[in-house]
């Protein structure tokens, strides 16, 4: 399936903007299924300095230099991609997930793709033994990882409420987990942190989803942002496979990835610094039309 | 320094009492049962440094030991010397065991080899590490151990690092185990603390017992903190590079350390906010623009460096630091990420890659250290859970529990010791087993008799192009308890200068550099804007507390003395309360007696314009800039401010208080005139007294000459502007308004006047580099300049109230202008925001 994606970024600030350093990381991946055709980003006002890079994470990521004062920044990015994955079965067996989880441990390398960046808290995913308790009741001893980890996203699913205006970007983890209610993030989040306490490595994944649903199906929630989800190391043959806790999903062409990493703090779509304004008010619109 | 002749004396009279104290001070030494001690070996006899140490030491009477320890502990308290615990507001006044910790020359060779050996294997690993990559890959380290640190920062994966190397300063906790040997009990790679209070400890010690200090022949610490200041000079990629050491700022646990190497070594003091990055380089912000900073020696932990990269609500750092890094344009020590070295769970490790890299054993053992998340190395600590301490693997505390230090199994209720043991079977990469051992003690003063505490020393090295150099001395922490499990300071500890004595006489070297080597300069180097800043409200504050306590003294003396000073009648009484109650030095109502107005005015803590609270406002902005404030001063601003805070007695106290308090700022002032350099910084102090002195004699004019105002009005103002005098030799008569109001505000010779002050902020601000390449003139400059003029072409006859009030709004205006012009918050250099959302 070819998708053509738009997603428009924007800042509005209550006091002119003398100077801005941003890093974009808006250009999807070509890997894992998927396959970037074409993809630009316009920037308003017209920087001073673009340089770009992968990071560490092999994201390609933008350094932007705003040296020109301004009260509204735009960022426009637009990208094509074709998309090709299998779909896996949810009643598929899988190892037991302590067998992955002591392979996981006994990894040889620090490398993106390696299990072991993913098993620890990480700057916004902190290991909380509440939610590894939660976790815990869909993995008793001897069960198949995915079959636990399905349990685990459907219990997500089900037993939190998708609310918008529950949390922010800052609102803590123990928080959500509390209230019961949040958006994709904080269930990408929460899921992340019930399989590390477990000692499984999970990763978060942010990208887009479909905006209008296939025939006879639903529209699905997050669609008319970014969305998030998480990716789950199944052990060395299965690999990583996504899992979709606010729609309760396994990965599959709906779905559009951006950038993997830790958690969200180290894929957000646009980051930055500015000087010069205190207030800002921000807008987000994503469209993700199927054009084949 | 108190009394530096007459001690270790070896005159016959002083020897046979001096052998009995030292015979007494021994059989009184309480050795701990079991634990091998410095002082008395474990076959019972003194150790011979130790001995040399005590027989010359007992030469002195208990009488001048007491004299010499206290001389010690006012030194401290006089140059300010502090830390804050943990969790605390408030500074502490640094805890100084008066007693050295000796290590003989056998010992410190091998300790030196040691650290030197340990400081280039982390070295190595490090270079791996963020490099190829192949310790990991090749399973000499567990992928796990290095992960699970918050400080592997992944983004410095693959940057070499500017100057070419990680660790440039490297420091280990040592101890002395039961067999004789130093041990390793943790390593300091990200950006060791205690070499400054080290450096003070000797300072004050040596100064104490300065004959006593000379024959036991101690290792000199100066030419150590020159070879690391030369090699983070030579690392730079020009010559004269400019240096600076990056602190977390004033609030920060060690900030008085932060200010005392960076004026030791030399180095500019900043903060996050006073560097920004321009052009792939980082720059600090001056009150002459932008300039190019080389090399930064910093004490701000990685993860808070930089909120583009790494923590994103860090306002510490510099945004775009890693950036430049990637591009070699400034060098950073040690490197962003070496922290991940302390992690507990490499410990078990290091032996075999020391023989992996040097094809040789460590010289110095560590700690035994089992990672659970080996299968063997786990099942070997839940086998002996109840003998071994329980440690956190990444050094964030133990996850799971609530403890500081590490939580001993043994002494875990059976339902916790069961967590614990589960904890540790389900994700074991969390948690090491540590061998409980017993370290050494050493003998401390109490009371006339000496004791043994437990201690830890950490040692320092420092990376040249000659290898490892390292500190001989160190900073050693002796815990008050006799469990000495977890030293720091935050625990009651004490510090204790460390003295390697040598066998032969020592070279005497200090940071004076030889002539040859140096080139001659004048000005000494930029001026950071907050520096500027602090410095220009440091002589507002002053100047302002100054008019607060002449105002007090001006309400206090008649009632002291009636036939000294204007016979203040009720009216001005009125008039001077007026001016306090403006100030926010008091808010009493009108009808209050005159002496408690002066007495809130004086001291109370809870009004923010009372002398008290200015002076205090002083001391804190003296905090920022200690490393630019000779001791001299800061002493004066101290004693300044704990006189203001005793409870006066009543009036007399009131006015004497003030008194003395003004002697003082003068004495500040001329510190100020005939210590400082010539140079941007004292500019900014000057103004910043200059302007406020402008404004507030404004003030008094306004109150006490305005049109209708009598003799004792003009009287008070003369008194107030201390022009009583000079009045009186130039008019015959009494006081008189337009003479008064000349004198007071036009006059440009009288150096108390308006006109002088505006003067002297002209030529100040003339003489400040300009910022902008336009040519034009800048605001404050055209501000100062109008002023100027007004003040020059006014007649005193002709002047009115309402000029004078037109004057005060000018002058305020100009304050605010040199501040938005040249300081941190002005538009020069705005401090950056994060952008916010989800986006």
């Amino acid at each position: 399936m070819i998708y053509d994606i738009r997603h428009l970024t924007t800042y509005a600030y209550e006091n002119p903007v003398s100077f801005a350093r941003c890093s974009l990381r808006l250009e999807p991946k070509s890997a894992d299924g998927q396959q970037l055709i074409a993809h630009a980003v316009e920037i308003r006002p017209r920087p001073a300095a673009r340089a770009a890079r992968y990071d560490f994470f092999g994201t390609h990521t933008e350094s932007v230099l705003i040296e020109t004062a301004h009260r509204h920044l735009r960022i426009d990015s637009r990208s094509r991609v074709k998309v090709a994955r299998h779909a896996l079965d949810r009643a598929a067996p899988s190892r037991p997930w302590e067998t992955v989880r002591d392979v996981a441990f006994e990894a040889t390398s620090l490398g993106p793709s390696s299990p072991i960046g993913y098993i620890f808290a990480s700057p916004l995913v902190p290991v909380l033994a509440p939610v590894t308790a939660y976790a815990s009741m869909s993995f008793p001893p001897g069960r198949g990882i995915l079959a636990g980890a399905v349990d685990l996203m459907n219990r997500i699913r089900s037993g939190f409420k998708y609310d918008p205006k529950a949390t922010v970007i800052s609102t803590p983890l123990r928080e959500v987990f509390e209230k019961r209610r949040g958006v994709c993030q904080d269930f990408a989040h929460l899921m992340i942190a019930g399989l590390r306490g477990l000692g499984l490595p999970a990763a978060y994944v942010s990208g887009y989803l479909r905006t209008v649903p296939p025939p006879g199906k639903p529209r699905l929630q997050g669609a008319d942002a970014t969305h998030a989800w998480v990716s789950l190391w199944c052990g060395e043959g299965p690999g990583w496979i996504g899992f979709d806790p606010t729609n309760d999903l396994l990965i599959e062409n709906d779905h559009i990835v951006l950038a993997v990493g830790r958690d969200f703090s180290d894929v957000s779509p646009v980051d930055g610094i500015i000087v010069g304004s205190r207030k800002q008010k921000l807008g987000v619109a994503v469209d993700v039309l199927l054009v084949d | 320094m108190a009394g530096q002749a007459g001690e270790g004396g070896t005159q016959g009279s002083k020897t046979r009492p001096a052998h009995r104290r030292v015979a007494q001070w021994t059989r009184d030494y309480a050795r701990l049962p079991g634990i091998p001690d410095e002082y008395i070996a474990q076959d019972g006899t003194p150790r011979a440094v130790w001995t040399r140490f005590f027989d010359a030491f007992a030469t002195l009477s208990p009488a001048d030991i007491e004299r010499r320890f206290g001389a010690a502990d006012r030194h401290l308290r006089e140059a300010g010397v502090t830390y804050r615990a943990p969790g605390e507001s408030a500074d502490r006044l640094w805890p100084l065991s008066h007693l050295p910790l000796l290590i003989g020359e056998a010992d410190w060779q091998q300790l030196t080899a040691g650290i030197a050996q340990r400081a280039q294997l982390l070295e190595l690993v490090l270079r791996d590490l963020y490099g190829e990559g192949r310790l990991v890959a090749e399973g000499a380290i567990p992928a796990a151990a290095i992960a699970g640190s918050t400080e592997y920062l992944r983004p410095v994966c693959g940057i070499k690092p500017p100057g070419g190397r990680y660790l440039n300063l490297y420091a280990a906790d040592v101890g002395r185990g039961p067999d004789g040997r130093w041990w390793v009990l943790g390593d300091r790679t990200q950006a060791p603390s205690g070499a400054g209070y080290a450096l003070e400890n000797r300072l004050v010690l040596s100064r104490a017992f300065a004959s006593l200090y000379k024959s036991m022949n101690v290792e000199r610490v100066a030419p150590f903190f020159e070879a690391f200041r030369d090699a983070l000079r030579g690392s730079a990629d020009r010559d004269e590079p400019r240096i600076g050491l990056l602190t977390p700022g004033g609030f920060s646990e060690t900030y008085f350390e932060h200010a005392t190497l960076a004026r030791y070594l030399g180095f500019l003091l900043v903060e996050g906010d006073d560097l920004a990055v321009s052009g792939d380089r980082i720059h600090i912000r001056t009150v002459a623009g932008l300039k190019r900073l080389d090399v930064l020696l910093r004490r701000v932990d990685s993860n808070f460096l930089d909120p583009l990269e790494l923590d994103a609500s860090s306002h510490l750092g510099v945004p775009g630091l890693i950036d430049v890094l990637r591009k070699n344009g400034v060098v950073v020590a040690n490197m962003p990420g070496s922290g991940v070295l302390e992690a507990r769970a490499l410990l078990g490790f290091l032996p075999s890659l020391s023989r992996r890299f040097f094809d040789e054993d460590l010289k110095m053992p560590h700690i035994a250290t089992w990672w659970c998340g080996q299968k063997a190395a786990r099942e070997e600590v839940l086998s002996r859970l109840g003998e071994v301490a329980i440690e956190g693997a990444y050094g964030r505390g133990v996850p799971g529990f609530q403890s500081h230090g590490p939580v001993l199994a043994g002494e875990l209720p059976p339902a916790e010791r069961e967590r614990l043991r589960s904890a540790i079977n389900d994700r074991g990469i969390d948690y090491v087993g540590q061998e409980l051992v017993r370290l050494s003690t050493m003998p401390v003063w109490d009371q006339g008799r000496i004791t043994p505490r437990p201690f830890v020393l950490r040692v320092f090295a420092a990376a040249t192009p000659d290898g490892w150099t390292i500190m001989p001395g160190g900073f050693c922490r002796i815990a008050e308890q006799l469990d000495a499990r977890a030293v720091s300071m935050g625990d009651g500890a004490r510090a204790a200068d460390v003295w390697v004595v040598s066998d032969k006489a020592v070279s005497t070297a200090t940071l004076l550099p030889t002539v040859d080597t140096v080139r001659i300069r004048r000005i000494a180097g930029v001026v950071p804007s907050r520096a500027a800043d602090n410095l220009f409200w440091l002589g507002r504050y002053l100047e302002r507390a100054e008019a607060t306590l002449r105002l007090i003294r001006a309400l206090g003396t008649p009632m002291r003395d009636p036939g000294k000073g204007p016979t203040t009648t009720l009216h001005s009484v009125e008039r001077i309360q007026r001016l306090l109650v403006t100030w926010g030095a008091t808010s009493l109502a009108a009808r209050a007696q005159p002496a408690r107005i002066a007495a809130e005015a004086l001291q109370s803590p809870e009004r923010f314009g009372s002398a008290l609270s200015l002076v205090r406002s002083a001391q804190r902005t003296a905090t920022s800039l200690r490393e630019r404030l000779s001791p001299d001063a800061w002493q004066v601003i101290t004693e300044m401010a704990e006189r203001l805070g005793q409870e006066v007695e009543d009036d007399d106290g009131v006015v004497s208080a003030a008194e003395l308090t003004l002697q003082e700022l003068a004495s500040f002032a001329g510190l100020a005139q005939e210590n400082m350099n010539r140079a941007a910084g004292w500019r900014f102090l000057e103004m910043g007294r200059r302007a406020e002195r402008a404004i507030n004699t404004v003030r008094f004019a306004r109150q006490f000459a305005y049109d209708e105002a009598g003799d004792e009005d003009l009287d008070v103002l003369l008194t107030l502007v201390d022009c009583q005098i000079t009045y009186r030799s130039r008019y015959l008569v009494g006081p008189l308004l337009a003479p008064v109001r000349d004198l007071a505000v036009l006059d440009p010779y009288n150096p108390r006047s308006v006109a002088f002050q505006v003067s002297a902020l002209n030529e100040h601000i003339a003489a400040l580099p300009s910022l902008k390449e336009h040519g034009l003139i800048e605001r404050p400059q055209r501000l100062a300049v109008a002023l100027q003029a007004t003040l020059a072409t006014t007649e005193a006859e002709t002047l009115e109230v309402k000029t004078l009030f037109s004057l005060e709004q000018d002058l305020l205006t100009l304050a605010d202008a040199i501040g938005l012009h040249y300081f941190p918050h002005g538009p020069n250099a705005s401090r950056p925001e994060k952008l916010t959302g989800l986006a």
